[in-house]
């Protein structure tokens, strides 16, 4: 079994900083893998582990994909090799160009029985890049997937919604996006990480993926925090009897 | 449990675990460096005056590529008092020259590129880890620990800091002594380069660093600091350990009010807050470097091993510990040469150092911390010196006495005698 796993490099949102004008500031914050694509990353280990085969990572996106770090964190979590399209026109691709790179990606990469993606980049969560790749490479295609269970060509997976858990069988190849509770992502060990620096990894242009023009669709007019509401700053100290009819008369005049 | 061996393992991602490194590497050394940070740098606050003659030896014009802030041409020594201050000011134009004498760093930055420049010689480098235990045959360190994990190596070198609990399990470092460390509380405040160069009378990457004494540090053994980034301005004060617990001060209460000092406030004014921190330091020079440094299969450096130097003037770590990660790399290639990784053999490291600038000039200060610990330093002569040239400046229409009489009045005014100012002139005078 060849799986494929998609992720996205993305600012840590924890440093991410909302100015005055409410335009976020991104200098302060870190890289990271999603964090909605290490279940991903994990759940595609376990499968490997079940039924054997390979899992190889894949990510497209500008030139800093080949930071080292990011580099050896995908790889230490366990994927046999890892494939790279960079391209600087890709930082601040829409969903369609994502899912156009990753499937041309994964088409030169070749023999990929399952793909696996986050249920949404950490980011932008859109939520379209898994749905758009299915449809682009043709194969049978899921999102929403809490549990994957392999058996002979075909995966059976659930998908837990609202009062009960829906059980399919997919035929395979299948491109299937999961949520993060399909598995607890791991924490990369001393010699998971130095295994890693040694694991082979292939790096492609767009134009080596036969992708020379690949257009954005949309256009992002502008990326804004919400406003904030404006707080009534209203404190009430103490315990009394008096404060709690204050408070209680505070909040029946808010919700006339 | 099978364990993996490489030929040297180090502890620790800062100056001295990666200089260390990257020397080893370019020797074509097999290295590990496991750093319990997120990235190398990244449980630095702040940063420091870096006295980089000697990386300049390990990565020849390396401020063309390193993330440096600004080249220290400006040395200001402050005596403060409660409101009063007097500045020593220093210029010189051959500081603002290549290979430049010392930067400003941020080392958040500074670690992480250098980390970078290790990995691209062939350091094999593992972020996220923490480091439990050495592990040992007898008295011969063997390898690591880390969670269930082991790992050997011909050389472990412990590069872990000043809390170096390596070096303690090791066998080779008790406890440090309170009078010998000293708490670290600093901010980094933002502003615009413009406004720095002009406050602080810098053309282009001209920086300045200030040592403050007296009422900076609230009288507590220590002082503070201050210095210029490109667009940041780092300050902090360093509180004796011992010295800060008798005088029930806090740190941050300290920093605070040298923040809105006089001499402070209008060089920090508008400026944006954006971290604040406290680290322990060490205060000890010499007499806190152990009398062992090796032992079978085990190196000790920076400041892991104690190599700091605090003169009063100046304070220096980094470029003690890549000197001292330089001699370990040396001291190691010749080791591996003859296949024999023995403390006798890894001694050469202290050969090395005896006959570099780090233990020569861990010698020559080694009276400073004792020097130091004399309390009029904090606590009187600032004052003193402040009395005198409002004396001397000040004319309220009494009558004018001369210099030598004011001083030798502001002495008794300060419960000072000339023999305490002689004696500790003279003593300073061989100590720095």
């Amino acid at each position: 079994m060849n799986v494929i796993t998609c992720y996205k490099i993305v600012p840590d949102d924890q440093d991410i900083i909302v100015r005055d004008d409410r335009t976020l500031g991104l200098e302060k914050a870190e890289l990271e893998i999603g964090q909605y694509d290490l279940p991903a990353i994990e759940a595609g280990m376990q499968v490997v582990a079940d039924a054997g085969g390979k899992v190889s990572a894949l990510s497209v996106g500008p030139k800093l994909l080949e930071n080292s770090k990011l580099k050896k964190g995908v790889l230490s979590r366990g994927p046999a090799d890892l494939y790279l399209v960079v391209d600087d026109s890709l930082a601040e691709a829409d969903t369609h160009q994502t899912a156009r790179t990753l499937a041309a990606a994964i088409q030169k990469i070749g023999d990929a029985d399952l793909v696996l993606c986050g249920e949404g980049s950490s980011d932008l969560y859109a939520q379209q890049v898994g749905p758009q790749l299915g449809e682009l490479l043709g194969m049978a295609n899921i999102n929403a997937v809490s549990k994957i269970t392999v058996e002979g060509d075909k995966v059976i997976v659930e998908r837990t919604l609202e009062d009960e858990v829906e059980v399919l069988e997919v035929s395979l190849p299948a491109v299937i996006s999961v949520t993060t509770d399909i598995v607890q992502p791991r924490i990369p060990s001393m010699k998971e990480v130095l295994s890693a620096g040694k694991k082979p990894v292939t790096q492609w242009s767009l134009a080596d993926i036969g992708l020379a023009d690949n257009p954005q669709t949309m256009e992002t007019i502008n990326t804004l925090a919400p406003e904030l509401a404006e707080r009534k700053q209203i404190i009430i100290e103490g315990d009394s009897e008096e404060a709690v009819n204050e408070l209680w008369e505070n909040l029946r005049q808010e919700l006339q | 449990m099978s364990a993996d061996k490489y030929e040297v393992i180090i502890i620790g991602g800062g100056p001295s675990g990666l200089a260390a490194a990257y020397k080893l590497a370019q020797a074509g050394v097999e290295v590990v460096l496991v750093e319990r940070g997120d990235y190398c740098g990244s449980k630095n606050l702040s940063g420091g005056v870096f006295y980089t003659r000697v990386l300049d030896q390990l990565i020849p014009g390396f401020w063309e590529e390193a993330p440096v802030e600004r080249y220290i041409t400006n040395y200001v020594t402050t005596l403060m008092d409660k409101e009063d201050y007097f500045n020593l000011d220093y210029k010189g134009q051959a500081l603002s020259k290549p290979p430049y004498n010392a930067f400003s760093v941020l080392r958040a930055k500074f670690d992480r590129w250098l980390a970078e420049k290790a990995e691209d010689a062939g350091v094999m480098l593992v972020n996220e880890i923490k480091v439990e235990k050495v592990l040992k045959e007898g008295n011969k360190v063997t390898g690591i620990v880390a969670g269930d994990e082991e790992m050997l190596a011909d050389v472990v070198i412990a590069a872990d800091g000043i809390n170096s609990f390596i070096a303690q399990e090791a066998g080779l470092r008790g406890p440090i002594k309170p009078e010998h460390l000293a708490v670290g509380a600093k901010a980094l405040i933002e502003l615009p380069r413009e406004k720095i160069e002009d406050r602080f009378r810098l053309t282009g990457n001209e920086g300045t660093a200030y040592a403050m004494l007296g009422e900076a540090s609230h009288g507590v053994a220590g002082g503070a600091f201050l210095y210029t980034n490109i667009d940041s301005l780092s300050i902090g004060v360093v509180l004796r350990l011992d010295d800060l617990v008798k005088s029930g001060a806090k740190p941050a209460e300290v920093l605070d009010d040298l923040l809105e000092h006089p001499m402070v406030a209008p060089l920090v004014k508008d400026g944006k807050m954006v971290e604040y921190g406290a680290h322990l330091t060490a205060e000890g020079g010499l007499h806190m470097v152990p009398q062992q440094l090796v032992a079978d299969g085990f190196i000790m450096v920076g400041d892991a091993a104690g190599f700091t130097i605090n003169s009063g003037l100046v304070i220096r770590g980094m470029d003690l510990a890549v000197g001292s990660g330089i001699a370990a790399a040396e001291a190691i290639i010749e080791a591996k040469e003859k296949n024999d990784f023995s403390a006798a053999s890894l001694n050469s490291y202290k050969r090395r150092l005896d006959e570099s600038f780090v233990m020569k000039d861990l010698k020559t200060y080694a009276k400073a911390p004792i020097f130091m610990e004399n309390d009029r330093l904090y606590k009187s002569y600032s004052k003193l010196a402040n009395d005198i040239f409002g004396k001397v400046y000040n004319h309220d229409l009494t009558p004018k006495e001369l210099l030598l009489k004011t001083a030798l009045k502001a002495l008794k005014e300060n419960n000072l005698s000339i023999f305490d100012l002689a004696r500790d002139g003279f003593k300073g005078v061989r100590a720095l």
